[in-house]
């Protein structure tokens, strides 16, 4: 049941999917494009350099001791930071992941209705 | 306070001047006057509006105290020592319109009571026995003169012998009850006046301010003082049924006519433990190395004991009113702890206990007398289904049962609360530990009347069940005005606490 | 303002009545009223009219304006007080009352909207409440008027309804103790004011607050129980609770040094938990527990600069936060679920809801013109200001563990990443609605030309100076870790090393009740039945036989109850008599 009323979205035309975005959301669905998504990562590296640059000529007012030393140091700060975070991750995961039933309490997603992969054994619409 | 003051505006003046001696001398006369009346009609309505007038004089005698302080009355116009005085002071006047009001409510409480418990032809002696002891209890209580303290006792005294033996027409073990109580009562008369009589040997005089003045000069006296002492301390201890002394109380309790009951829960045991006060603080002083030490080991020893003994024993009692006779000994036992502990902290939570477990008492055995009127009911396990057949009685009865046992906002819960914080600011633990389990001792005893009152259906009367039969409404005033003066004093306790605070600060000095 | 629409000079008895229990009081009217539409007056009323009402009773020249005096016994309450501090809180959950009361305005539900009503209620009265009495009442009825909310959310949610209500209960019952605890101490005065931890008392208040502001490991009844309630329950849920144990905890333990490491691992330990949590929910309720570590070591930081930067990053936070939750809720409405792994490419069908949530986002990152920007900033630079460097680089690490899990994986997981196929419609009016105005407040609170200024005029603390938030230093460097981590996202993604999100159940401290705690409990059970099956002989023979001791000595029939003849009542009283005068004898 479930992979017939699916079959129309995967199978049908390009017009037919119009049809089910949004009227604004058709002005921006190059956010979608995959060379939009590998593309972008170049804005932010261009404003964390821009950043850099300004961060000399505008030096902190009340800087850490070790601050004057270190051009952008918030952002290698940041960056540290966020990798280490994200990387923490799969370690994390395999530490504490349990199965959703694990505590029993339902709540878990429904298969008739879920678009997650791992439970309808499907890819994702890309 | 001061809106209280305007009160005194009203009365008269020579009422404030002489009030102290028309105070005893109305009952008194009132009594003799009462016992030739012929008709019982006109003897409750006299006794009504004569206790009406005692608890006016009585309020307005306490409120001209706390205006202008401690007033001496001097009888027939002799200047103590000489003469006999009659001292108002924080100490005595609310314990007097303790026993006015008391009075006053019982004899309410009698109208109906006595219709259905004492003969038409003994009815005005019955009051007139009645208002004798009030002007006993009132004279014990309001006299500076040492003597005169035990003449009103034992005119207290007879009297109630006679109220109590008054049940007899109800249940003959009035008679034996009253006889053990003549017995006893005696023997603490005359161990009293024997303590006087040592006293006066000691110094001289029979005015207690004089005695206790030459008592302080000879720095606690000679050997005769402490006789004396020990003479007095058991002699009111009997009267106060002082654990292991209470042997008459029980019973006396237990069968006098209902109303007598009443009275004598709320007022005599109380006139008696103000002498104690009186005498161990005010005569006596808690300096004196026997005095302290007899307030520490007997008075607290058998006070503490009274309350865990008497408390057990009024668990197993099936006699309702014996239950709350055991009760009465065990709540002697919290008073006597708080005089023992002799910090005016402890001394104010002792005295303001005497004062709510005077209203709680009273409105018990008021609710208990109605329970009888309407059931028979004598037994505790005669309780059940009460709480549907007579719901205000029973109410009221919950309600003055949940400050006995000392539960939030009411008064039983202030006076408790107060003598717990009093001992352990005394560094007195383990009395704070006595009193949280007889509190819990007290709970047992009386949730098992309220558990069989509102959780078993009414008892079945030949195939059909008792239908609802509320207390009359003469029964019911009286009960409702202690419940909710109660559970008034457990909401707004500022002006008993402040009273019993000054009562303390007067025997203690100051801070 | 006009004498004439001063209502409070009309009917002097509403200065004496605490704004929030007319909040409270139209609530249980609503729990009375069938009337869908009626109720939802009521709710959008009552707390614009408890707002109104502060407004006017509080008077910017005086210090504070008290009233309610009650007297229990010895106990003197006072139930209403607003003063410089607390007038933000009642000011702020006025507005969210009103946020929150247009997004759920589509939902016809009369448990949903008392609940509402009286916990939001609960919440203005218990910031403005002067005594801990009162705290304490409010801090009660705050858990069980909301756990309604949270039971609303389905069946699933019935363990955590009955968990938070127990954690919080407790939490109630540890203020209350403490509060008299530390009143004893004070002699008798129980007035929230500074309370400090001299005292066993003061412990056991920080421990009750630190329940409700989610101290590290005292923190799971937030994760546990938000996710789990209704869509409307959990925007309302967010805006109050721990909102208010803020409030106890910057009246009564401001500069209390612990608060400094205890917020700056606050800030720390979430972002861990909310980079592996798949239900996005759960991920802006580890952001919640995030972000009131800022506030709480803000609080232990204590200056002025500090606890200004507090009020106004509790301000603006109630704001995002509800705004973050309001988008993940429509998104929720509409698709019915906030799995990260259910999710994705909602750009296409939600284009408003999408913007509202990367102002949140954007928001809740700190970002130059919108709301965290000014008052996280001015937290920090308090810690800079007190040396207290190394819990100053916790909170920038933490700031981009923020970037991290509300200001890129909530949006890109939900609007973004990989398409999931749902097409649905855009959310009702109403939530756009209220998350319009969530996201106008956003950047008007920031607006660098008149808007943050006004947030600084409600701030309670005089400054030396007014912190100066957009200057070229402060702009650039926040800039450059929030482009550095965007960037680095960019580059983790490429290489594939960001993780997938995964459906799980990630273990937290609630593991300690849920699971340890629970087998405890059921392995001493049958333990004690075991036992008791054993012992069941020897205890009822102990038992009837202490009965009957005492039945034997003290019941009517007993030997202590034996009808005392006179003569041995004599003989005992002259028995006494003698211990008396031997006493006296003996005495010294």
């Amino acid at each position: 049941m479930s992979v017939e009323t699916k079959l129309p979205l995967e199978t049908d035309v390009v017009t037919k999917q119009m049809d089910d975005i949004h009227p604004v959301s058709r002005y921006f669905l190059f956010l979608g494009k995959d060379s939009v998504k590998r593309n972008f990562m170049w804005l932010p590296l261009a404003g964390m350099i821009i950043c850099i640059i300004l961060g000399i000529f505008h030096p902190q007012k009340h800087p850490l001791p070790y601050e004057q030393y270190i051009p952008g140091s918030w952002a290698i700060w940041g960056f540290v930071a966020y990798s280490l975070i994200v990387l923490s991750a799969n370690t994390l995961f395999k530490l504490l992941g349990r199965d959703e039933s694990y505590y029993g309490e339902g709540g878990l997603p429904d298969p008739d209705y879920s678009t997650d992969p791992m439970v309808t054994g499907e890819a994702h619409h890309e | 306070m001061p809106v209280m003051f305007s009160v005194l505006e009203l009365m008269p003046d020579w009422l404030l001047t002489h009030g102290p001696a028309f105070l005893m001398a109305l009952p008194l006369l009132m009594a003799a006057i009462m016992a030739v009346l012929p008709n019982k009609r006109v003897a409750w309505f006299t006794t009504f509006i004569v206790t009406s007038i005692l608890t006016i004089t009585a309020f307005a005698l306490a409120l001209y105290n706390a205006k202008v302080g401690t007033t001496i009355y001097k009888m027939g116009g002799w200047a103590p020592p000489h003469g006999i005085s009659l001292v108002i002071d924080a100490l005595n006047a609310p314990v007097l319109v303790l026993i006015a009001l008391m009075s006053l409510i019982t004899v309410v409480y009698a109208m109906p009571a006595t219709v259905a418990e004492i003969k038409p032809n003994k009815r005005a002696p019955f009051y007139a026995a009645f208002l004798l002891c009030v002007a006993g209890l009132l004279g014990m209580v309001i006299t500076g003169d040492a003597f005169n303290v035990f003449v009103f006792l034992e005119v207290s005294s007879i009297s109630t012998y006679v109220l109590v033996a008054m049940g007899a027409a109800r249940d003959r073990r009035a008679l034996s009850a009253a006889y053990n109580y003549l017995i006893l009562g005696s023997i603490g008369a005359t161990f009293f006046v024997i303590g006087i009589g040592f006293l006066y040997m000691e110094t001289g005089t029979l005015n207690m301010a004089d005695m206790a003045r030459i008592l302080a000069d000879l720095d606690g006296g000679s050997r005769v003082a402490k006789v004396a002492f020990a003479f007095i301390v058991i002699g009111l201890g009997l009267k106060l049924a002082m654990f292991p002394l209470h042997t008459w109380l029980p019973g006396a309790y237990a069968y006098a006519p209902t109303p007598v009951t009443v009275f004598l829960a709320s007022t005599a045991t109380k006139a008696a433990l103000y002498l104690l006060l009186r005498f161990t603080f005010f005569v006596f002083d808690p300096s004196y190395a026997y005095v302290a030490d007899g307030l520490l080991y007997i008075l607290v020893g058998m006070g503490v004991i009274g309350m865990v003994f008497a408390s057990l024993q009024a668990i197993f009692q099936t006699d309702a009113r014996r239950m709350l006779a055991f009760s009465s000994v065990a709540q002697v036992g919290y008073m006597l702890l708080g005089i023992g502990i002799a910090t005016t902290a402890s001394v104010a939570a002792g005295y303001l206990h005497l004062i709510n477990h005077a209203i709680i008492k009273g409105g018990l055995f008021i609710a208990l007398g109605a329970m009888w009127y309407r059931f028979g009911i004598t037994r505790t396990e005669d309780f059940q289904g009460l709480g549907k057949t007579m719901p205000l009685t029973m109410g009221a009865f919950t309600v003055l049962g949940l400050s006995l046992i000392g539960v939030p906002f009411t008064a039983g819960f202030v006076s408790k609360v107060n003598l717990a914080s009093a001992a352990a600011d005394a560094g007195w633990w383990w009395a704070v530990g006595i009193i949280m389990l007889t509190s819990i001792l007290a709970l047992v005893y009386i949730g098992r009347v309220l558990l069989l009152a509102y959780f078993q259906s009414p008892p079945q009367v030949n195939g059909e069940t008792v239908i609802r039969n509320e207390a009359p409404i003469m029964m019911l005033i009286p009960m409702w005005v202690c419940a909710l003066a109660s559970v008034f004093i457990g909401v707004k306790s500022d002006a008993v606490v402040g009273a019993s605070i000054r009562a303390a600060e007067l025997l203690l000095g100051a801070g | 303002m006009n004498e004439f629409f001063l209502i409070t000079e009309h009917f002097s008895i509403l200065k004496q009545i605490n704004p929030g229990f007319w909040v409270i009081l139209a609530g249980l009217i609503c729990t009375l009223l069938p009337i869908g539409h009626a109720r939802k007056a009521f709710v959008i009323a009552a707390p614009i009219f408890a707002g109104l009402l502060i407004f006017q009773l509080y008077d910017v020249n005086s210090t504070e304006h008290l009233g309610g005096v009650l007297q229990f016994g010895p106990v003197e309450l006072t139930t209403l007080r607003i003063d410089e501090l607390s007038v933000v809180w009642g000011y702020l959950f006025c507005l969210a009352g009103v946020i929150n009361g247009i997004f759920a305005l589509h939902e016809k539900c009369r448990i949903t909207d008392s609940s509402a009503l009286v916990y939001t209620g609960a919440a203005i009265a218990g910031v403005l409440a002067g005594d801990m009495v009162t705290l304490f009442v409010m801090w009660e009825l705050t858990a069980i008027s909301s756990v309604f909310l949270i039971w609303k959310g389905g069946d699933h949610a019935y363990a955590a309804g009955i968990r938070y209500l127990a954690i919080h209960v407790l939490s109630g019952v540890m203020l209350l103790a403490g509060a008299v605890l530390h009143a004893q101490a004070n002699g008798g005065d129980f007035m929230f004011n500074d309370i400090g931890l001299d005292s066993p008392g003061g412990w056991l208040m920080l421990l009750a607050m630190g329940i409700k502001v989610g101290f590290p490991g005292l923190h799971m009844w937030m994760q546990d129980a938000y996710p789990k309630a209704s869509i409307t329950g959990t925007v309302i849920l967010a805006s109050f609770t721990t909102k208010f144990a803020v409030y106890a905890l910057a009246r009564g333990f401001a500069g209390a040094d612990i608060l400094i490491w205890i917020g700056a691992i606050m800030t720390c330990f979430p972002v861990f938990f909310a980079v592996v949590e798949n239900d996005l929910r759960r991920v802006l309720a580890f952001s919640l527990n995030n972000q009131l570590g800022f506030m709480v070591c803000g609080i232990g930081i204590g200056t002025s600069l500090a606890l200004n930067g507090v009020v106004g990053q509790v301000f603006v936070h109630v704001i995002f936060k509800g705004l973050l939750f309001m988008s993940i809720g429509a998104v929720m409405y509409r698709t019915g679920t906030a799995k990260a792994s259910e999710l994705g490419g909602l750009f296409r069908s939600m284009p408003f809801t999408t913007v509202a949530c990367l102002i949140g986002a954007g928001s809740i990152a700190a970002f130059p013109m919108l709301a965290a920007f000014v008052t996280k900033a001015m937290i920090l630079a308090a810690a800079v200001e007190e040396h207290l460097y190394i819990p100053f680089l916790m909170m920038l690490f933490a700031s981009a563990g923020v970037m991290e899990h509300s200001g890129i994986k909530v949006p890109h997981f939900t609007f973004f990443a990989h398409d999931s196929g749902r097409r649905v419609k855009e959310a009702p009016w109403n939530m756009l609605l209220a998350m319009g105005i969530a996201s106008f407040l956003c950047f008007y609170l920031a607006w660098p030309w008149g808007g943050y200024q006004n947030l600084y005029a409600l701030m309670p603390y005089p400054m030396e100076y007014a912190y100066k938030p957009y200057t070229w230093d402060h702009v650039v460097f926040q800039m450059q870790l929030l482009f550095a981590a965007i960037f680095a996202f960019t580059l983790l993604k490429r290489f594939k090393l960001y993780p997938a999100e995964r459906r799980a159940e990630i273990l937290d401290a609630d593991w300690m009740y849920r699971r340890m705690g629970l087998n405890v409990a059921i392995w001493g059970s049958a333990m004690w039945d075991r036992l008791s099956v054993h012992t069941s002989r020897i205890r009822t023979r102990t038992l009837s036989n202490v009965g009957r001791r005492l039945y034997q000595t003290f019941s009517p029939a007993g030997a202590a109850s034996e009808a005392t003849p006179s003569g041995l009542a004599a003989v005992l009283t002259a028995g006494l008599l003698f211990v008396v005068l031997m006493l006296g004898y003996f005495a010294r």
